[in-house]
């Protein structure tokens, strides 16, 4: 008899907010704090040594969004199980609605605004698809995970929000959701001969689709793919910031002493091409230590994944993790030039507000499947939106 | 509740299986990336380094030249001054040699020890292809001895540097303005904002006409030896001088108001033509030279300025908010008139005083002026007809009409820093206070008190509109050659209101009993119409004779007016800062500087056009 209890209580996950504050993974919180201060410093460099405009932002959204983390944390797991289909389609139902409602910034239609207050439902979407791929897999048992109609669901439900994103243009986001969901699947379980089959159809397809491109439209996909053919155009950029990153050499240049930064050469060196900036100053010892802090954190969230005993846990926390590694590697490997620019920012130290709130927001997430991660959920609970 | 048990460890296995491959992956990615910026960085980096090595490949950004400013009839009011000074760019003299290059330049041009610290300082700190100024003001002996050394001074130069100057500066300092030192650069600014020569306008038209004013900044790329000698130009762009402006002000006129208005303290005019909106002339006592001002002497001096008594630095004329008094009847009226609550004939009786629920607001003339007719209301500036006109109006209305004729706004008219003023209402009072709006506070506007602001530029433009019956904008720029002043529309007032506001305002200043026969014009030759303001400033000046009051308690004096009145060209709005009562202290003022205007007669003449804004005509970086 109190041995059953005790299951169940442990079952449970921590009652009080305390106990699951406990429960949190604090050294996780001291590395994000980490990588998100190279940020500050990097920023404070790139305003040309000065916390306005950006670093002193970037802190006060750091500090914002350790916060957020908490707060996420320590809601009741089965909220977020709860929440998560909802989620889900109010995002979608905002990316198909852009096209209509949207507002138009630099080229690409990706925002809605309500009055004052605008929102990017293609952020929202970043983590509602992670909890909803979570929430079906926490659902469906175990030998249904591989047949055909129940991969097809999850597929479309990835997608859907590929499509909306591409037409917007936004491909980095579009990337992102695919890679993300993808790699969830695979995790969930799905046989392997679908993502095999899946890859060869496409390496089948290519060469056909190819013949039956335009020149103009070959030529495009050429200097996408190879930006160097264009140095003065679209590889102009990437030119710049691989002589900012190869003239920084071992050591960098110094801290607030990078030629090609200050200089202006730089195209968004706040944003996408910060890490550019940090190599060119600090050089490749700089960048290797931030790579490295990231391969830690990656791997600290799939340890916590594993330690996870529901699906719905398990998944978030992988999710959270592939998010970061996706934008990380696509964006280190963006500004050394070996994919194309497609626009995705640094992780926790790129400036921009929206971004920053979506990592922290699928880091809670990870930590609030953490903090419950003894807690058992049955198959068939539907979650608790009040709780 | 085995079966379920074992489902999950074998699912947990699997995801435990996926993820040490998934973590794989990323760890093998990582390594890729890691790999690439090794190649990139400590392999392939020697490569990379004569290309962003600023000893090889340098680029000089090159500052643009400023446009002039123009008055009406072509009077130059800025232009620039040019002159030699020496720049040290420290990427081309080399870190380490920027001490000894520094030592040796200070043997052909003397710089002080504690200058010579401070260059050492910043050429350390700051962008390393920025260059800083050694020295300005060279004469042509030492940029003679400069180039001679110029083997053993790498990274120095000299160049041509542009310093603005200000003529008329007395006269027409508060409108043209002043540029200064760029004072933040934000990261998406033109390069050339940090440029150590770099000035940016201040206030003003400076301000106003930034964009137009500025021009495009240039470079030269060039690559260099690592004595920073020049191998060859790769590109080079030139810097496009700001476009000229020419401004509607007629400096003559404004000198001689000037001299009228200095003899006040403190105080404002402006005056503008009634169709095109062109200010003539705005004057703002007490006034503050610009034409003395040089890089040296603004940094000291702008503090001590803008501290003195009564700020000079304030241009009254579109900063001052001031009660506008008696001169807001006319919208108090129109408002009214459009609002169907009264007639022109309509008499209301005025037994010196007004009142609503237990308050008591008293006509100025304690006597009364029995019963009024708007044309006598306005003639004798009647309190108490124009109370009851608010309260039958309403706040809304009022305002709504105050906005029509130009209140409660600033201007696109090229000139910086204006202030809206006040036109309040219900909803202005919450959100400024957090208090309802009162019914006495309607009674208070009708006449042009209590929370209503203006600025003498909005009183100048209400009296044109009403002159002219058209929604005329302000402008202080004339139009780009060929091109010409849009044509206003009308204001969609009645014509027979608009004629009987212009009788009233006719027989302030030409009839027996007007508030403003001050202001009239004696030979007969022209009339001018107007209408006094005495607007209250302090409680203290209800009880008491403004003689007895402290000067900051006085009321404030204003006129506003236009003429010819039976064929208005120009409208005239003047205050001065507690002076008392406005047809006596204001009238004469108006009188005389309209009387000047009318003489002078500056719209009709024609004006100053630029030749051409084609840069390539003028040459690039031509003379100022």
């Amino acid at each position: 008899m109190s041995n059953f209890s005790a299951t169940a209580r442990l079952s449970e996950g921590p009652a009080t907010i305390s106990a699951r504050l406990l429960a949190i993974n604090w050294p996780l919180i001291a590395l994000v704090a980490l990588i998100a201060s190279f940020g500050v410093a990097v920023l404070y460099s790139v305003a040309g040594g000065s916390f306005t405009p950006y670093a002193d932002k970037h802190l006060l959204r750091l500090l914002v969004g350790i916060a957020l983390i908490l707060g996420v944390a320590v809601v009741p797991l089965r909220f977020w199980l709860g929440a998560a289909y909802p989620a889900y389609l109010l995002a979608l139902l905002a990316l198909a609605l852009i096209p209509l409602l949207g507002t138009e910034a630099m080229g690409a239609r990706r925002w809605l605004r309500f009055g004052e207050f605008s929102l990017q439902p293609s952020e929202v979407m970043k983590v509602a698809l992670i909890a909803a791929l979570a929430r079906y897999y926490q659902w469906l048992p175990p030998e249904k995970v591989s047949r055909p109609l129940w991969v097809a669901l999850p597929f479309i439900a990835i997608a859907a929000p590929v499509g909306f994103v591409l037409k917007q243009p936004d491909l980095g986001t579009a990337v992102l959701f695919a890679s993300v969901g993808l790699a969830l699947m695979f995790l969930a379980g799905v046989n392997v001969l679908y993502f095999l089959g899946g890859a060869a159809t496409i390496a089948g397809l290519a060469p056909v689709l190819w013949n039956h491109l335009h020149d103009y439209q070959r030529r495009r996909i050429l200097t996408f793919l190879d930006p160097e053919r264009d140095p003065l155009g679209a590889g102009y950029h990437v030119l710049q910031s691989k002589i900012a990153l190869g003239s920084g050499g071992l050591a960098g240049k110094g801290y607030m002493q990078g030629t090609q930064g200050q200089l202006n050469f730089l195209p968004e060196k706040q944003t996408d091409f910060i890490f550019t900036m940090l190599g060119e100053e600090w050089g490749f010892v700089g960048g290797v230590t931030l790579i490295g802090l990231y391969v830690v954190l990656i791997f600290m969230l799939l340890a916590m994944a594993l330690v996870c005993r529901s699906q719905f846990a398990r998944l978030l926390c992988a999710g959270s993790a592939l998010v970061i590694f996706i934008y990380a590697s696509v964006n280190i490997a963006m500004v050394t030039g070996v994919v194309p620019v497609v626009g995705v920012p640094l992780p926790l130290v790129s400036y921009g507000g929206t971004a920053m709130l979506t990592i922290f927001a699928g880091l809670g997430l990870a930590m609030c499947g953490y903090v419950h991660r003894n807690q058992q959920i049955r198959r068939d609970d539907l979650g608790a939106l009040a709780s | 509740m085995f079966g379920r048990d074992s489902d999950d460890g074998q699912q947990r296995q699997k995801f435990s299986r996926r993820a040490l491959l998934i973590g794989a992956a990323q760890a093998g990615v990582f390594g890729l990336v890691g790999s690439r910026l090794f190649r990139l960085q400590v392999m392939d980096g020697a490569r990379y380094v004569p290309l962003a090595d600023e000893n090889r490949l340098n680029v000089q950004m090159l500052s643009p030249v400023r446009g002039r400013i123009f008055d009406r009839f072509g009077e130059v009011l800025a232009s620039n001054r040019e002159g030699y000074r020496a720049v040290l760019v420290p990427s081309l003299a080399g870190m380490q040699n920027v001490k000894d290059v520094l030592a040796l330049f200070t043997r052909l041009v003397p710089i002080a020890a504690e200058v010579q610290e401070r260059i050492l300082l910043r050429a350390k700190r700051q962008q390393q292809n920025v260059p800083i100024v050694l020295a300005g003001d060279l004469t042509f002996e030492q940029i003679a001895e400069i180039n001679l050394f110029a083997p053993q001074l790498p990274g120095v130069r000299t160049e041509i540097d542009s310093r603005r100057q200000y003529f008329h500066g007395n006269t027409v300092g508060h409108v043209v303005g002043y540029v200064g030192v760029v004072s933040r650069v934000a990261l998406d600014d033109d390069p050339i904002m940090r440029l150590p020569g770099m000035r940016t306008g201040k206030s003003g038209i400076e301000l106003g006409m930034e964009g137009l004013l500025r021009g495009e900044g240039g470079h030269i790329k060039h690559e260099v030896d690592a004595r920073g000698r020049i191998v060859r130009d790769i590109e080079s762009r030139d810097p496009s001088r700001g476009d000229d402006v020419v401004v509607t002000l007629d400096t003559k006129l404004q000198a001689k108001v000037l001299t009228r208005l200095a003899r006040e303290k403190s105080g404002a005019a402006v005056a503008m033509d009634v169709t095109t909106g062109e200010v003539i002339v705005m004057a703002s006592v007490p006034q503050f030279d610009t034409s003395a001002f040089t890089e040296q002497t603004t940094g000291r001096a702008l503090p001590k300025l803008q501290s003195a008594t009564l700020n000079p630095m304030v241009n009254r004329a579109i900063r001052g908010g001031y009660p506008p008094g008696s001169t807001f009847k006319m919208v108090v009226a129109l408002a009214a008139l459009e609002a169907g609550v009264v007639s022109l004939k309509e008499r209301i009786n005025c037994d010196g005083k007004f009142e609503l629920a237990n308050q008591v607001f008293r006509c100025w003339k304690r006597r009364g002026h029995d019963s009024c007719d708007l044309h006598k209301a306005l003639r004798e500036s009647c309190d108490c007809y124009f109370y009851e006109l608010a309260r039958r109006t309403g706040i809304d209305a009022i305002g709504r009409m105050a906005k029509r004729l130009g209140f409660g706004q600033v201007y696109d008219c090229g000139i910086a820093l204006q202030r809206p003023g006040v036109v309040p209402d219900a909803e202005w009072k919450q959100r400024r206070f957090g208090k309802p709006w009162y019914a006495g506070e309607t009674i208070l506007a009708g006449i042009g008190q209590g929370y209503v602001l203006a600025s003498p530029l909005q009183l100048a433009v209400m009296t044109a509109r009403l002159a002219s019956g058209l929604a005329v904008m302000p402008t202080l720029v004339r139009p780009a050659a060929g091109e010409s002043i849009p044509k206003a529309d009308p204001l969609g007032l009645r014509p027979e209101w608009l004629d009987a506001i212009r009788r009233g305002l006719f027989a302030v200043v030409n009839e027996e009993g007007g508030t403003g026969s001050a202001a009239r014009i004696e030979d007969g030759t022209v009339r001018l119409s107007g209408k006094t303001g005495t607007s209250q400033v302090s409680r203290a000046s209800s009880e008491r004779p403004n003689a007895e009051l402290r000067w900051e308690e006085r009321d404030h004096a204003l006129f506003v007016a236009f003429a010819p009145a039976s064929r208005p060209r120009y409208a005239v709005a003047a205050i001065i800062e507690h002076a008392g009562s406005g047809g006596a202290a204001a009238g004469p003022l108006v009188k005389e500087l309209m009387t000047d205007i009318l003489a002078q007669d500056p719209t009709s003449r024609p004006a100053y056009t630029l030749l051409t804004n084609d840069k390539q005509a003028r040459g690039p970086g031509g003379r100022g």
